[in-house]
């Protein structure tokens, strides 16, 4: 079994680091991690939450787990969502999992450094407490490989009109990786900003990208996080990500999934005090035999809290699609308005969606809805273009381009949503 | 003269029910034909056909516009040929505006015909002048294509893109269908503007109404998949005054 040969490469790391331990706060989260990986192992479809989705497959005794120092290539798909982000935007390079800075930068009131074994900072305190090392076999297994955590720390009432770029890659040229990038965005109150992840893969060989991403937003603060799987080559990707809302604070997820033969994406947000407000967007577009699978939970823990969440895809061709959302809305959590809806467009007979919408209301005083679809294009709306001049090919790429782009319009950065409205256009071939 | 259309003995079913039993209709350039009719005559199928929806099978019969035979093309080159349908139940698209519509459509007709496509600010000026002529805010041309339209603005709305892809072949379908008495002035007078010595027209309406608006020179009436009278303009009176039941009853006996 390809698992269990993964599963006995963990273990002998564990207890390589095991002996080489010392009494540091970081290297006790990584033991953690690794016994929580032990217990919760790498899950089978029997799995409710994976239930769609067979990962493993994906996981054998031949990924390289940890970074090499051999020369590594930047990703041409990450340079090109950089420059879509204007000159001023600031560039967090993480290569196999670690971040390509060694100093502790301050810019514009956010400090942005790596978090390493033997590191006393105050972020400490953060790490792990979002995403539980206990829950999720991807948040053990990232807390049990990486070795840093990347930093962005944005302190009380800083608005920070730079966008930020976490373009995280892996070169896989001389063999297979597992990689783990994990970063920590803590919002203090009052400030804002704008942070774009993204994922690469260079090189021939396979890569397993199991990312944690957490978020602490701050009483009054308002962060955007986009999120990019656009990965053309060989990469895998099973990420995580969670964050915690304040008092009167706002989180705004977005998230595209624009390539990639396997990505998996769970966001976990929490609204923890009255008056905070969550957004999540997401958009999929998918051909060939790709397979995009988003989980989403938003928990509602406060009252007054406010979500609202739109998730569209498109798959052509044997694609697949999986969307699970969930919504918790806990016993005092009383006039919370909560709203998600998951769209799925299918454009050949062979592409699969499974959607599963999921509310729990424990309360009794909100507004909830939810609803999700499954379709194809309109006939009769194709027809009506034909009739106009339009040929049928171009007339079903407009309607369905149209279809994604109300997604992306709501990302934010005018620059981002012109590339990524490229990307779609390009890939469902609409002259534009 | 050669005509625009001519239309021979045209039969076509739908799920193997025969609709159209032998149609034949040859318009000249320049005429504007009605073609009235009870419900269920099979009006919009003619039209349906005409444009070239694939439910309808063509059982028999031929369909020649320009010289070319129009039952050989697809519904889009019949288009670019010149051929427009004011549908009855124009469609909502979601998220494509009316102006990024007509700039397809448009474009593909002018490909269809070796040009180039319109530089932007010459199409916006055109589609402006256009609008116009149905008293159309310029508003709409950002708004998704018919997505949360009134009825009247729908209409009009066919009526302008009839204007900016100038037909030399218009078939409304029940454009009036739907309309008050202001929406249907509106709506006749953007016909009316487009009627040139060059081009026809086929006005398919339910009620002679709109005849009053938009005169026809020849009036047909369909029942049961036939034309079963042809006349002038006062036909559409006389059936107004008398309704449809005289015209079938007379031609039970002469069937």
């Amino acid at each position: 079994m390809s698992v269990s040969a993964f599963t006995e490469r963990i273990r002998s790391l564990a207890q390589h680091h095991d002996t080489a331990a010392s009494e540091d706060a970081y290297a006790a989260l990584r033991r953690h991690g690794f016994s929580a990986f032990e217990r919760l192992s790498i899950p089978t479809p029997r799995h409710e939450e994976w239930k769609y989705t067979n990962v493993t497959s994906i996981f054998d005794g031949t990924l390289v787990i940890g970074a090499t120092d051999a020369a590594q290539r930047p990703a041409t798909s990450g340079a090109e969502i950089t420059r879509a982000l204007g000159a001023d935007v600031i560039v967090l390079h993480v290569q196999n999992g670690r971040l390509q800075q060694d100093e502790h930068s301050v810019i514009e009131g956010v400090d942005l450094y790596d978090l390493r074994a033997g590191a006393t900072t105050d972020d400490l305190q953060f790490l792990a407490s979002i995403a539980k090392v206990d829950d999720h076999p991807f948040v053990a297994l990232n807390t049990a490989v990486h070795d840093s955590t990347v930093v962005i720390h944005l302190h009380r009432n800083v608005h920070l009109e730079r966008p930020i770029h976490v373009v995280c890659s892996a070169d896989t040229t001389t063999s297979t990786q597992l990689h783990a990038p994990r970063v920590l965005v803590v919002a203090e109150s009052g400030s804002s900003a704008l942070i774009v992840e993204s994922h690469h893969t260079v090189g021939e060989h396979a890569a397993v990208c199991v990312p944690v991403t957490e978020v602490v937003v701050q009483a009054g603060a308002h962060l955007q996080h986009v999120k990019i799987v656009a990965d053309e080559g060989q990469g895998k990707h099973v990420g995580y990500t969670a964050a915690t809302v304040a008092r009167d604070a706002t989180y705004a997820s977005h998230v595209a999934c624009l390539a990639g033969a396997f990505t998996r994406n769970d966001l976990v947000v929490q609204l923890i005090e009255p008056s905070a407000s969550a957004i999540l967007n997401g958009v999929s577009v998918l051909h060939g035999s790709e397979m995009a699978d988003n989980h989403t939970v938003v928990d509602h823990r406060a009252p007054h809290c406010r979500s609202e969440e739109l998730y569209k895809g498109v798959y052509d061709d044997r694609s697949v699609g999986v969307f699970n959302g969930k919504i918790f809305v806990q016993p005092h959590a009383q006039k919370t308005e909560a709203y998600q809806s998951s769209h799925a467009l299918l454009l050949s007979d062979r592409a699969r969606m499974n959607a599963k919408p999921q509310l729990e209301i424990w309360a009794d005083d909100v507004k909830c809805s939810h609803g999700a679809t499954t379709g194809q294009l309109n006939e009769e709306a194709v027809f009506y273009m034909q009739a106009r001049g339009i040929d049928r090919a171009a007339a079903k790429a407009l309607m369905t381009y149209a279809f994604a782009a109300e997604v992306v319009e709501r990302f934010p950065h005018e620059g981002l949503r012109s590339l990524l409205e490229q990307h779609i256009a390009q890939k469902l071939e609409v002259s534009r | 003269m050669t005509p625009i259309l001519e239309i021979t003995n045209l039969h076509a079913s739908i799920d193997g029910t025969e609709i159209l039993k032998g149609i034949n209709l040859t318009i000249q350039p320049g005429e504007v034909h009605a073609v009235m009719g009870p419900n269920g005559s099979g009006k919009s199928t003619l039209a349906s056909v005409l444009a070239g929806r694939e439910e309808y099978t063509v059982t028999e019969g031929t369909v020649v516009f320009h010289g070319h035979d129009l039952l050989d093309m697809s519904p889009e080159d019949r288009a670019r040929e010149g051929l427009f349908l004011a549908f009855q139940y124009p469609v909502e698209i979601p998220g494509v505006s009316t102006a990024n519509f007509l700039k397809s459509a448009v474009n593909a007709q002018r490909a269809h015909r070796g040009l180039s496509p319109l530089e932007p600010a010459e199409f916006l000026a055109l589609m402006k002048e256009r609008m116009a002529l149905v008293e159309m805010n310029p508003a709409f041309l950002q708004r998704s294509l018919n997505e949360g339209f009134s009825g009247g603005e729908k209409k009009r709305n066919e009526i302008f893109q009839m204007a900016m892809l100038e037909p030399t072949l218009a078939i409304l379908d029940e454009t009036d269908s739907g309309l008050d008495i202001d929406a249907l002035r509106i709506v006749a007078n953007g016909v009316n503007a487009q009627r040139t010595p060059h081009n026809g027209m086929i006005v398919i309406t339910h009620y002679q109404r709109l005849l009053n608006y938009i005169v026809p020179d020849v009036v047909h009436v369909l029942w049961n998949g036939r034309i079963v009278r042809t006349g002038g303009k006062d036909l559409a009176l006389t059936l107004e005054e008398r309704g449809y039941d005289w015209i079938k009853t007379e031609s039970s006996v002469e069937a």
